[in-house]
């Protein structure tokens, strides 16, 4: 008892000299009691359960800081840009998808002082100049196993290939065009990565064409789940937290997790913002261990703390994306190249979205 | 102009009792009557307008590259064909669907009409996207149709993530903006216009045709244009009833403004959607404006 307390205490000095130090270096998850007093900062994500749950992580850095948080949405960059080139910004720190703090970053979101976010708990390879993960989750492929019995797919080659596999497949048809999926076609067209060009994109998506005009691309998280659930199509690209509900609520499907895509929502900061110091403050809270867990403990969506051990349900722990195993079949889209071509890209994407 | 001025002045001139005075007042000046509204238009409507409509000539450069892109483009072509393809479809099956069911809501008994009302007004405030993911339900492979196809032994037909399944469920979306503005003209037609024609000899069939349906058009029209004008713009139940086979142009304007944030090639496709629509619609105002020889009361 006398040794606990005695390590207790040795821990509390510990803190306390951490925060004395924290102007010099900021330590994950804190912030300094009533630092943010009389301040407002307005946080802006997806809303539903995802943007609940940030907000439950965020519980604690509001209640020490004394900042008074709102909450605002849906993410729309198009809004942002507005406030932005209006003078105007009313969003401090904004959650976006994968490619807007590449694409605008010093534009429309400014860069990161990681003099004041302690990013040493982040897996390596997805901080960038403009944005920390919010969090980590996968898009998986997920076959329906009463369909595929004793010879199921394996990976992404196996998705494309509806010779060896016949059956109806269904894929993110959301908006933006999935980087990761593009490469996967385009592995399975017998292409190669490495040093892509614009006409690998057109291969690519020939190679998803060719996946016949009954293929689905589903709209929504949603919908992929409605897809599962009542066995529409045999399958289905579905993010890892549409999958694990839709295995939930009792669809028979199993994932493959053979090169899943890696993908994550980005933390941001836009340019203009009444206090960066705050902002960064925000951020710095989010990404602590505790934070990180109640997150994933409310959104089921994987932690970007490396320490953080989160209290899920079997299924749930299933779904999650950081533990070793997965983290060796992850696959990693080639960002630069996508945020170079991100236009032209595009209009590729859009012109199979619109069955042209 | 002038002329009638004149008495106009010279009436307001006469004593009168001040309610009078009043009703007078706003006679003289319709004007006030419709500022509000009138403002909120501009402000809401004809400045946002506006703005796009200048963006669109001035982004990224002043000049007409967005246009030149547009009509440059197979997919935008396609697309912009398909949505007016699809609104007609949308407004033809609510004609078929609307007509019969608004003459019937002016034949039936009070009691009965109320229960036709409450059946076209309590979806109406169901939200679209619920009403939407309803008929995904239905329409599904795996869906309610498709499940009842089977259990009489034939073979399911394809009806989600096409056109057909688009057109369902728009038409029913929209079918209220029929039935209402249909309902509001038959409820006014004099059915003993049907007996007289009856009288004179015509056979149900023709006194319906010559009599009635000349008198019910305006509701007819009004109802047609609402439909067809509100389903150009309709972005959710295409989107999840269709494939991309389905997609309509206000999917593509969202992604050029909201993802790419192009907002001069946006703002094109808006100024040529909306030149189109008033093109068609001037091209249909003469069938509007033609007057019926037969019937006609006024």
């Amino acid at each position: 008892m006398m040794i606990k307390f005695g390590q207790a205490t040795a821990l509390a000095l510990l803190m306390a000299t951490t925060a004395a130090l924290a102007q010099d270096k900021p330590v994950a998850g804190q912030v300094g009691d009533g630092s943010l007093k009389d301040k407002t900062l307005t946080f802006v994500s997806y809303g539903g359960i995802y943007q609940d749950g940030q907000i439950a992580a965020l519980k604690e850095f509001v209640d020490k800081s004394g900042v008074q948080l709102l909450s605002d949405g849906p993410t729309e960059i198009s809004k942002l840009q507005a406030q932005v080139e209006s003078g105007n910004v009313t969003w401090d720190v904004v959650d976006t998808g994968d490619f807007p703090p590449f694409v605008y970053c010093g534009k429309l979101f400014q860069k990161l002082d990681f003099s004041k976010i302690d990013t040493s708990n982040i897996p390596k390879g997805q901080i960038s100049e403009c944005s920390v993960p919010a969090m980590n989750y996968g898009v998986v492929l997920m076959y329906n196993t009463d369909k595929y019995k004793d010879n199921p797919p394996k990976s992404w080659k196996d998705f494309f290939d509806i010779e060896k596999f016949p059956g109806s497949r269904a894929l993110e048809g959301s908006g933006d065009l999935s980087g990761g999926m593009i490469e996967q076609a385009l592995l399975a067209a017998g292409g190669s990565v490495e040093n892509m060009t614009v006409a690998d994109i057109d291969k690519a998506i020939e190679k998803v064409r060719s996946l016949g005009p009954d293929t689905i691309f589903w709209k929504t998280g949603a919908d992929s789940q409605q897809l599962a659930e009542s066995g529409e199509a045999d399958m289905i690209a579905m993010w890892t937290g549409r999958a694990m509900t839709a295995v939930k609520n009792g669809a028979k499907y199993t994932p493959a997790w053979q090169d899943w895509l890696v993908v994550m929502d980005q933390m941001t900061i836009p340019m203009g913002v009444k206090d960066p110091d705050a902002a960064h403050a925000l951020i710095n809270a989010y990404v602590g261990k505790t934070s990180q867990e109640v997150l994933a403990k409310t959104t089921s969506y994987t932690p970007i703390h490396k320490d953080a051990k989160p209290e899920v349900d079997e299924v749930t722990a299933s779904f999650m994306t950081n533990t070793p195993d997965k983290l060796k079949l992850g696959y990693q889209q080639n960002i630069k190249f996508w945020v170079e071509n991100f236009e032209v890209a595009n209009e590729k994407w859009n012109a199979l979205m619109s069955g042209n | 102009m002038a002329a009638t001025a004149t008495p106009e002045i010279s009436r307001s001139r006469a004593p009168a009792d001040a309610a009078g005075e009043r009703r007078r007042w706003f006679r003289g000046q319709p004007f006030w009557l419709v500022a509000p509204a009138l403002l909120l238009l501009l402000v809401a409507l004809g400045l946002p307008l506006a703005i796009v409509t200048l963006r669109s000539f001035s982004e990224p450069g002043w000049g007409l590259q967005n246009y030149v892109w547009f009509f440059g483009s197979p997919v935008n072509l396609t697309v912009l064909q398909r949505t007016f393809t699809i609104s007609a479809w949308v407004t033809l099956v609510c004609v078929v669907a609307g007509y019969p069911y608004a003459y019937a809501m002016t034949i039936v008994g009070p009691r009965v009409r109320l229960i036709l009302i409450l059946c076209v007004l309590v979806p109406f405030w169901v939200s679209g996207v619920v009403r939407t993911l309803a008929w995904v339900i239905l329409l599904q492979d795996s869906g309610v149709i498709n499940s009842m196809i089977r259990g009489v032994g034939l073979s399911p037909i394809k009806l989600i993530r096409t056109q057909t399944g688009v057109v369902i469920g728009m038409a029913q979306v929209l079918l209220p903006f029929m039935i209402l503005p249909l309902y509001a003209v038959m409820k006014t037609i004099d059915l003993r216009l049907m007996q007289a024609a009856r009288s004179l000899g015509a056979s149900p069939a023709r006194a319906f045709v010559q009599v009635y349906v000349p008198l019910s058009l305006p509701g007819l029209y009004a109802g047609a244009i609402i439909v067809f004008i509100l389903a150009l713009g309709f972005y959710i139940t295409p989107a999840l009833l269709g494939g991309p086979r389905s997609t309509m142009l206000s999917t593509l304007i969202q992604n050029q403004v909201l993802s790419l944030l192009n907002w001069g090639k946006g703002g094109a496709m808006g100024v040529v959607l909306l030149v189109a629509t008033f093109v068609l619609l001037a091209l249909a105002a003469p069938l509007t404006r033609q007057p019926h020889k037969t019937g006609s009361r006024r």
